[in-house]
């Protein structure tokens, strides 16, 4: 008996297996078999759009977009609160650590990355090629898009092509590409998206063929501009843009109602708006992470308890032609309350705010409002400017092309204007058509090296924030690289 | 007293259950004494306690007995022999016999009986207590009901009541005799458990420190946190969420990690790494706090936080005994921020406004002040704070036989938080049993069952939570419209919800249910040699229920459900040989062979948008849309471990161990690192030049090395896996609130296959120290902890994709001391008073983040070598630029009355680029003074605790202060000190104006000292003795008040309470680097208690 139990007991002391150190990664996705087939692939696709839709985080989905774009004439923001951040890029005085500029940096990165990711690995994954293209097309024009963001705000970045396969220190001490290098890769990115992708899209949030003709037209245009200054891509541009309004229909656009366009409703009808929106981030805000927060309350004024993150340049407004579309832009009149009203020159912040991105509570700052990154207003108005710069005159076309926007907004046709007005009129259209949205008018100012011009006296008023820097200089067009990926490489 | 310090223990360190049934078999001729009673010993498992110098005088024996008694066997041995013996419970103590009588002397006086009963601390009856009369060999023992009788002269004499472990006392021997013995911690022949092991505490080189049940029996703590709480030098405990059940910080010298688990580990009847929420203090019999390498390397990879080892009780062989505790609570909250009432309110929002938009009409009318003046508006905090009730009821029932004895203890708990809809559930249920099953085998059993039950206990909400907005909501905006729902938004001030709704449609739970089971079986080969197997069990599980109805979500209600499981194993081996050769040479070798496995595995579900919230998480498929993610995780431990404990002449002591664990969490080589640890002691008191003196009883010189390692990291560290959760990795293709979520997969932090154990070095240097007799003794000890293979999440620069490798690369130090002073107090028969405290000073140290990285912000905070982790970084706040500073103001674009700002870089401009250090959230010292008072039947107990050298980023003070984006109005009574130009120009608080820095708030303008002393418990009791109830009952009653008073400069409610979770990961980084803000945190209560405790 004794001896028995003392067999028992040393028994337990005998090892486990030789495997009980072994890790089982149960539960995780790891590895270069999670994109080695088509499901996987399109999985890793969906990650990269998520580089530019995550609420908060990172992307395109809060009004970071509008604090990046506030150094143009048409954004501002108010002098006090938590405001900082705005206010830096407003008063020109943009510090590194300044974390609206580096949402975005970081959202386009991740996407890049997820898209490094699909276009790398789309070549050993065996099954319907059809499926495998798209997949490969969309992967192109995403990579292409936040590169073009990158290089307009930040001027010399890092250019990763490459899949990510852990860090390597070359990776972490790389030189910034210029521009023109940056540019090289787009173009290459967005012909080969044109040629992967098809003329339908695959669900509204997604790019066609159209898409990436639009979009190539759109880096044309700020080719033939600063910094790059290439006078050919004009024609290019033109080309491109022409392409797409005229297979307008094959693709899906055209210009929508813009009473649907900016109906207020939550999220506005597809069926009436679907034409206009050559490339549209889709959203929804049941979803913590995937919903619109620079619509509703991040646009309304504190006497309608908003959080007043961006509102209207004053003398942008007094200037904006009047007509239906001003009364669609702009929201004036503000209901406390008490159920008062009180007009915004009395107002707290004594600016109008903007109606585009109202919805019908807007307390709401979850919205299910799309994102646009490129409307169909927009390739007309590429078109219009770039075929009256390559050929030195408006043709019909272009001047079809301008009062197609014009008219829509409720303005009689232009007609007859001297090569230069006809490029200021639609300068002055696309600061108009898209006031606000973050995509056009600060990047059309820089590009035609008008920033200095649209932010000084008279033109800008001074009840808007002081501008610090003095005086505003070319060094004020880019951003400074993200304090965090600065101090970790100190070569950008 | 010379006596008990050269008494020896002869025998094995576990005495296990045996009677006196125990039958000797010997044959022996001309045997030492001493040799015989190792004989004995071993046969019986009695102890012997003797003189080595007397032994040797004793006469060798002849001895021949077979199955004989141990009274019979004894009776031989010492019939010759100028020695007599007592039995104490298995302990047989040896003494020289009183020399005989002179024939010259006077006659004996006449002996009458004399009968009486000892109890123990608790009241209840001690059986094997030593009575003896004074002067004499006169002496008995108590029987099991804790009675004796004993012949003593007639009118006089004195009797010496003794048990081992409780302090001596001397009664007259008259009348019935009724005392009560109480423990005596400083009785350095005590056992304490280290790991794998017991140890005399004379024998201890390292560092450790116990508190006992008796340290926190007069305070009503309900969480082992509580129990630590002031009680031990070197262990800091902050409640960062003064709600009841609510999160607490628990560190022992200090955090050594940046990434990682800073808690210490928490051992409890020999399970590793058990979670001390699901135990019921009423259950802890002692509680060892190891501290330095020497003890806590034996732990190896996961001891580098310190290792808190908690024994529960176990029954007594006798008469069962029952225990029945009640507690009724009622807590509020210690303090309230002063805030205007409407009237004041509005006619301040007036004035700003006036400076603000001069051109605009008044916001609030003479007519609406004026009946604002008669309503007085609404106080937010009285309507999201109460008056908080709760009980608790203890029934434990103990008692056993020869071989078998058990306890069962049950314990139902709820409390109230004092912020409304708030309250804390524990159920729980041990059963601990013990058996001898044969002469060298015993069987131990111990089975815990606990459920706690959290609902709105998390108390870290930040500004969005009820005590935010009760500090943002306007006092002139009503709770309620006209038609009694809730006024949705706050047209004054906060642009977020209404408190009371915020209170009322919140709903969170946790549910967690945890079973803990130990089994074990010890051996014994021989009298030296003991194997000892344990198996343990750990089955957790975690329901989470999550609601925010209509009123606090816009109109969208949404509900959360999750649910978790984890189990973790361990099997333990223990082989133990201990002896002493030659007298001199006391050897204990201690070999452990131990594995664990935690597998653990959980889904969650969160919706949005309710069709019925009604219904809230009960019926969660009737909503618009769900987002679900499930997880897997394992772990295993393999672990091999020694430890040699020395000891030359009780004097020289040395200690050596060395663990080996492999962990599945690493690669290739990593898998596997062995941490050593050593220590010497010397009792310096124990030397011949001490004998003459009579300053120390006792004192002994201690040092030690070791090396430990953290164990926060987590499982899959070295692989790279995609991020996979719907918010973080699914997008949306399709318009509106109907379309789907499309999942995908995101590149997540890359995998580091190089990743290893942080690993700790640590050096102690300590000095024990009882004087006046083992009245006083003094503990002090100085530390230095070095932490290399620092974890440190280096971020990855976003354009490679962003997130974070973890790598060991950093470095951080620890150092400090530690002082704790015993009194054990002046005890006559009806007085006694005994004090303990202790103090303990931390420095902490950032020293390295890897070459070429000067610094790391967090914001508020910045991680920079040669400074603490936790140091805040903002603006230097100078108070307000004054009129004679207009000048310079103006070069800021500020006027006199704006904030003034230390312009680091000179440059004209206030920004980022200005932050400087602005404070430190460690708290560098702690201290905790406990004494308790009895006078006859009553008891009174003082507890002061205190944490000094820290302050506190003051965001909720910020917020109410500065009327800015989302708290849009001022609503603190302070604003009215503001500066007002012409007024009041020497005020520090900002005018009101536009200019932006006045709302900056990351400044040391709200770093406050949050320094505290607090009276922590005060407690009264008073027990009726047993003879009020004709012997069948002792009652106790008490009253207790927690937090009474807090001796404090800080402005907030409460400079425990902390925003942030005490744990886990926030940013990349351990909640510790990132403590200390105060925004809306769920503060402390004062709670008074009202208890009674039955004894049968």
């Amino acid at each position: 008996m004794k001896k028995y139990l003392i067999i028992c007991l040393l028994a337990s002391l005998m090892g486990c297996s030789k495997h009980f150190l072994d890790e089982n990664p149960k539960g995780q996705v790891v590895g270069s078999n999670a994109v080695s087939n088509i499901n996987g692939l399109d999985a890793a696709l969906t990650g990269a759009y998520k580089g530019y839709l995550r609420t908060w985080a990172q992307g395109f989905l809060t009004s970071a977009v509008q604090g990046f774009a506030m150094g143009g004439d048409d954004l501002t923001t108010i002098p006090g609160g938590n405001k900082a951040d705005f206010r830096e890029m407003d008063q020109f005085d943009v510090t590194a650590n300044n974390d609206r500029i580096s949402q975005i940096w970081n959202g386009c990165y991740k996407a890049i990355q997820g898209a490094n990711n699909v276009i790398g690995n789309a070549a050993k994954v065996q099954g319907d090629q059809t499926q495998i293209n798209e997949i490969l097309g969309e992967a192109y024009y995403l990579r292409a898009l936040g590169y073009y963001w990158l290089t307009r705000g930040f001027g010399n970045i890092p250019l990763v092509t490459d899949v990510a396969n852990g860090v390597t220190p070359d990776e972490l001490t790389m030189k910034p590409s210029p521009p023109t290098d940056v540019y090289k890769v787009i173009e290459s990115d967005l012909l080969a998206a044109d040629s992967l992708l098809p003329n339908t899209k695959r669900d509204p949030g997604r790019p066609n063929k159209g898409s990436a003709e639009a979009l190539l037209a759109d880096v044309y245009l700020t080719e033939g501009g600063w910094p790059v200054l290439d006078n050919s891509k004009y024609a290019l541009a033109a080309q491109w843009s022409k392409k797409v309004i005229d297979n307008a229909a094959t693709y899906g656009f055209g210009l929508a109602d813009l009473n649907d366009l900016w109906s207020q409703q939550n999220p506005p009808d597809i069926t009436k708006i679907g034409k206009e929106e050559v490339m549209a981030f889709q959203t929804n805000a049941n979803y913590g992470g995937s919903n619109n927060a620079f619509a509703g309350a991040s646009t309304t004024p504190p006497e309608e308890g908003g959080w007043e993150d961006y509102e209207a340049e004053i003398n942008f407004f007094n200037n904006f032609p009047a007509g239906l579309r001003k009364d669609l832009t702009f929201h004036t009149v503000f209901t406390k309350a008490d159920g008062t009203t009180v007009n915004w020159q009395n107002s707290t912040d004594g600016h109008p705010y903007y109606a585009k991105f109202r919805v019908p509570d807007n307390s709401l700052y979850f919205t299910n409002v799309p994102v646009y990154m490129m409307r169909y207003a927009h390739v007309l108005l590429i078109y219009a400017e770039a075929q009256a710069r390559a050929d030195g005159t408006p043709n019909a076309d272009a001047y079809t092309a301008l009062n197609g926007v014009h008219t829509r907004a409720g303005l009689t046709p232009l007609s007859g204007l001297s090569n230069d007005d006809f490029i200021t009129a639609v300068v002055n259209e696309r600061a108009w058509e898209f006031a606000a949205e973050g995509t056009t008018r600060w990047f059309d100012l820089q590009r035609l090296q008008m920033v200095e011009q649209a932010n000084s006296a008279p033109n800008r008023s001074p009840l808007e924030n002081a501008i610090i820097a003095n005086p505003i200089t070319k060094a004020n067009y880019w951003f400074p690289v993200p304090l965090a990926d600065a101090n970790i490489n100190p070569n950008l | 007293m010379k006596l008990t310090a050269i008494l020896l223990l002869t025998a094995c360190m576990h005495v296990s259950a045996g009677g006196f049934a125990q039958k000797i078999t010997l044959s022996e001729k001309n045997i030492s004494l001493a040799k015989v009673l190792k004989k004995i010993s071993a046969q019986s498992n009695y102890l012997f306690f003797y003189d080595q110098d007397l032994l040797k005088k004793a006469q060798p024996i002849d001895i021949h007995v077979k199955d004989a008694d141990l009274d019979e066997v004894l009776a031989i041995c010492f019939s010759n022999q100028h020695l007599e013996y007592t039995i104490t419970n298995k302990i047989i103590v040896i003494k020289s016999r009183e020399e005989a009588r002179d024939p010259a002397m006077p006659p004996p006086p006449a002996f009458q009986d004399i009968h009486g009963m000892v109890r123990d601390e608790n009241g209840k009856p001690l059986a094997g207590a030593s009575v003896k009369l004074k002067g004499s060999a006169r002496g008995t023992s108590t029987d099991a009901d804790g009675n004796f009788t004993l012949q003593a002269p007639d009118g006089g004499g004195t009797l010496v009541i003794s048990y081992v472990g409780y302090r001596t006392l001397e009664v007259s021997a008259s009348g019935t005799i009724n005392v009560q013995l109480q423990l005596d911690e400083s009785k350095i022949e005590n056992a304490v458990v280290i790991g794998y092991g017991t140890q005399r505490k004379r024998d201890v080189t390292g560092s450790l420190s116990t508190v006992t049940a008796k340290d926190f029996q007069d305070a009503p703590v309900v969480r082992l946190d509580q129990a630590l709480q002031g009680r031990s030098a070197g262990v800091q405990v902050t409640t960062s969420s003064g709600s009841p059940g609510g999160n607490v910080r628990i560190r022992i010298r200090g955090a050594n990690s940046l990434t990682g688990d800073n808690s210490p580990l928490y051992v409890v009847d020999g399970f590793v790494g058990a979670d001390f929420t699901t135990l019921n203090t009423d259950d802890i019999a002692s509680i060892e706090i190891l501290k330095d390498a020497s003890a806590t390397a034996i732990y190896g990879s996961r001891g580098a936080n310190g290792v808190v080892i908690v024994t529960t009780k176990t029954g007594t062989k006798g008469k069962m005994a029952i225990d029945v505790t009640s507690k009724y609570y009622s807590a509020d909250v210690i303090k309230r921020y002063p805030v205007m009432d409407a009237a004041d309110f509005a006619q301040t929002v007036n004035a700003r406004y006036a400076v603000l938009t001069p051109s605009s009409p008044p916001r609030f009318t003479d007519d609406q002040i004026a009946q604002f003046q008669k309503t007085g508006g609404t106080n937010w905090q009285n309507e999201i704070f109460r008056t908080a009730p709760g009980q608790e009821h203890q029934l434990t029932f103990s008692g056993g036989s020869d071989k078998t004895s058990f306890l069962v203890s049950a314990n139902y708990l709820n409390q109230k938080g004092v912020i409304d809809n708030s309250d804390y559930t524990r159920y729980s249920l041990r059963t601990n049993l013990t058996s001898q099953l044969m002469k060298n085998l015993s069987f131990r059993l111990n089975f815990a069952g606990v459920r706690n039950e959290n609902h709105n206990t998390s108390g870290t909400n930040g500004r969005g939570g009820s005590l935010g907005q009760a500090l943002a909501w306007a006092p002139t905006t009503p709770v309620y419209d006209a038609n009694g729902n809730y006024i949705l938004h706050d047209p004054t001030s906060s642009i977020f919800q209404n408190p009371v709704a915020l209170n009322n449609e919140t709903d969170n739970r946790t549910n967690n249910t945890n079973m803990n089971l130990i089994s074990g079986l010890r051996y014994q080969f021989i009298r030296d040699l003991t194997l000892d197997v344990q198996f343990g069990l750990n089955y957790n599980n975690t329901q989470g229920m999550g609601y925010a109805g209509p009123d606090i979500t816009s109109n969208v209600p949404g509900a959360s459900r999750s649910s978790n499981e984890n189990v973790l194993w361990q099997s333990t081996s223990n082989l133990t040989y201990k002896h002493i050769f030659n007298h001199d040479h006391s050897l204990e070798i201690t070999g452990v062979y131990e594995t664990q496995k935690f597998s653990g595995t959980g889904f969650n579900v969160g919706v949005s948008n309710l069709t019925y919230p009604a219904q809230s998480y009960n019926n969660i498929a009737l909503s618009a849309s769900s987002n679900v993610g499930s997880g897997y995780s394992e772990w295993a431990l393999l672990s091999m471990l020694g430890r040699v404990n020395y000891a030359y002449k009780d004097k020289y002591l040395v200690s050596a161990s060395v663990r080996r664990d492999g962990s599945s969490k690493f690669q290739g080589s990593n898998k596997y690192s062995t941490f050593p640890s050593a220590a010497v002691g010397w009792r310096v008191s124990e030397e011949p030049f001490m004998q003459g003196q009579n300053i120390f009883h006792n004192l002994k010189l201690r040092a030690s090395w070791g090396l430990t390692g953290n164990q926060g990291i987590n499982p899959y560290g070295t692989l790279s896996a995609y991020v996979t959760d719907l918010d973080d990795a699914g997008s949306i293709f399709s318009p509106g609130p109907g379309s789907t979520i499309v999942s995908g997969i995101i590149l997540g932090n890359p995998g580091n296959p190089d990743l290893k154990w942080e690993t700790t070095e640590q050096k102690n240097a300590g000095i024990d120290m009882d004087f006046l007799g083992g009245m006083v003794s003094v503990s002090a000890d100085y530390f230095v902890k070095n932490t290399r293979n620092l974890l440190l999440s280096e971020p990855i620069p976003g354009y490679l994709g962003g997130y974070s490798i973890l790598s060991n690369i950093g470095r951080m130090d620890n150092k400090g001391w530690e002082l704790s002073v015993n009194v054990n107090g002046f005890t006559s028969k009806d007085f006694t008073w005994s004090s303990s405290a202790n103090v303990s000073f931390l420095r902490n140290k950032l020293v390295s983040l890897g070459a070429g990285k000067p610094f790391i912000e967090i914001d508020p905070f910045i991680l920079q070598p040669g400074s603490p982790i936790g140091t805040f970084y903002g603006y230097r706040y100078l108070g307000t630029w004054k009129p004679h500073d207009a000048a310079e103001a103006a070069t800021y674009g500020a006027s006199p009355g704006d904030a003034h700002y230390y312009d680091k870089n000179g440059d004209g401009v206030i920004n980022t680029d200005d932050f400087v250090q602005i404070g430190n959230s460690l708290p560098k010292t702690s201290l905790g003074w406990n004494n308790t008072f009895t006078y006859k039947n009553f008891s009174l107990n003082v507890f002061f605790e205190g944490l000094l050298g820290m302050d506190k980023l003051n965001y909720s003070y910020a917020f109410g202060m500065l009327g800015s984006t989302d708290a849009k109005e001022i609503l603190f009574s302070d604003i009215k000190n503001r500066y007002i130009p012409g007024t009041n120009e020497t005020s520090n608080i900002p005018a009101f104006s536009a200019y932006p820095g006045n709302s900056y708030t990351q400044s040391s303008r709200f770093v406050e000292s949050a320094a505290f002393v607090r009276l922590k418990n005060l407690s009264a009791a008073y027990t009726f003795p047993r003879k009020t109830f004709h012997d069948i009952m002792s009652v106790k009653v008490f009253v207790s008040a927690t937090n009474l008073i807090t001796f404090t400069h800080y402005r907030g409610i409460d400079p425990e309470s902390n925003s942030s979770a005490p744990e886990g990961n926030i940013n990349g980084y351990e909640a510790d680097t990132q403590q200390g803000v105060d925004q809306g945190a769920y503060p402390n209560s004062v709670m008074w208690t009202f208890g009674v405790n039955v004894h049968f």
